[in-house]
């Protein structure tokens, strides 16, 4: 089996690490608020290894977008409107059994097959720069680009319209 | 570290994010375990593109996509909890189930 070494370094087990034991923390803490701190830890974890990849320009727009727009939106939602821990434990125990069967189930199903396959790379010419994501941007992706523009858009004025109160009739 | 052991942590990431959505009572706690999912599913596609699966700008471009596409649902999910809190005065996904089959 070839070895393709993707990153170099014992630095990124730390970033590993980082984004597992946040993600850990996320799924499991009882106050919500807490769990949304985690995810953005998780988040910077998983942005730190974008980075051991070798792409600083979606390591930039992960934490920016990720963790500087979505978790602290998700801060503002929680801390505006919502009891912050979850409703009194019913059928928390057995939930929670079944949750993790399923989580270990599929990686159980997924992990041996991930182990045993063996992939051969085929692309040679290799381009890391950030000048050639933005040529992809506008030049092939473009159409997809601005239909994610018009997507992001519609979500935002979609939001509007479902958050906003009701007028007095 | 090789792609392998890179594709076994993504996978990791994605079944944390699975028990997160199967476990959570709380909506917003729903939402944080799909944003795990999505993450491990970006990791994969670097990491295959570091390795010369695809070519350089693919991979990089498609994890954009997702992160942008990440920011809309969130938008949207948060929106219609805030909506569902204020009518019902609950986010507990256990009351609500007018539409359970």
């Amino acid at each position: 089996m070839a070895e393709n070494v993707v990153v170099l370094g014992s630095a990124a087990w730390v970033f590993v690490a980082l984004a597992l034991i946040g993600g850990v923390l996320a799924v499991t803490l009882p106050n919500i608020l807490h769990a949304i701190f985690s995810l953005a830890l998780s988040l910077v974890g998983v942005a730190l290894l974008f980075l051991a990849l070798g792409s600083p320009f979606v390591a930039a727009m992960q934490v920016l977008i990720y963790v500087g727009g979505i978790s602290v939106a998700m801060v503002f939602a929680v801390m505006f409107a919502f009891a912050l821990r979850e409703g009194p434990a019913g059928a928390a125990r057995r939930r929670r059994g079944l949750a993790g069967a399923a989580a270990l189930g599929v990686f159980a199903a997924l992990g041996p097959v991930i182990a045993r396959a063996s992939w051969s790379p085929h692309v040679t010419h290799n381009d890391w720069t950030v000048a050639a994501v933005g040529r992809a941007l506008l030049q092939h992706y473009n159409v997809v680009f601005e239909a994610l523009s018009v997507v992001l858009l519609v979500a935002i004025v979609g939001a509007i319209i479902v958050a906003r109160r009701e007028p007095p009739q | 570290m090789t792609l392998q052991t890179l594709l076994l942590v993504a996978l990791a990431l994605f079944c944390i994010g699975l028990y997160g959505v199967l476990s959570r009572r709380h909506l917003v706690g729903v939402l944080v375990g799909l944003e795990l999912m999505l993450n491990a599913a970006s990791l994969n596609l670097l990491a295959f593109s570091r390795a010369g699966m695809g070519d350089a700008v693919t991979g990089q471009v498609i994890v954009l996509f997702i992160i942008g596409l990440a920011a809309a649902e969130v938008a949207l999910a948060l929106s219609i909890i805030v909506a569902l809190y204020r009518r019902r005065r609950s986010v507990d996904i256990d009351r609500l189930r007018e539409l359970r089959g």
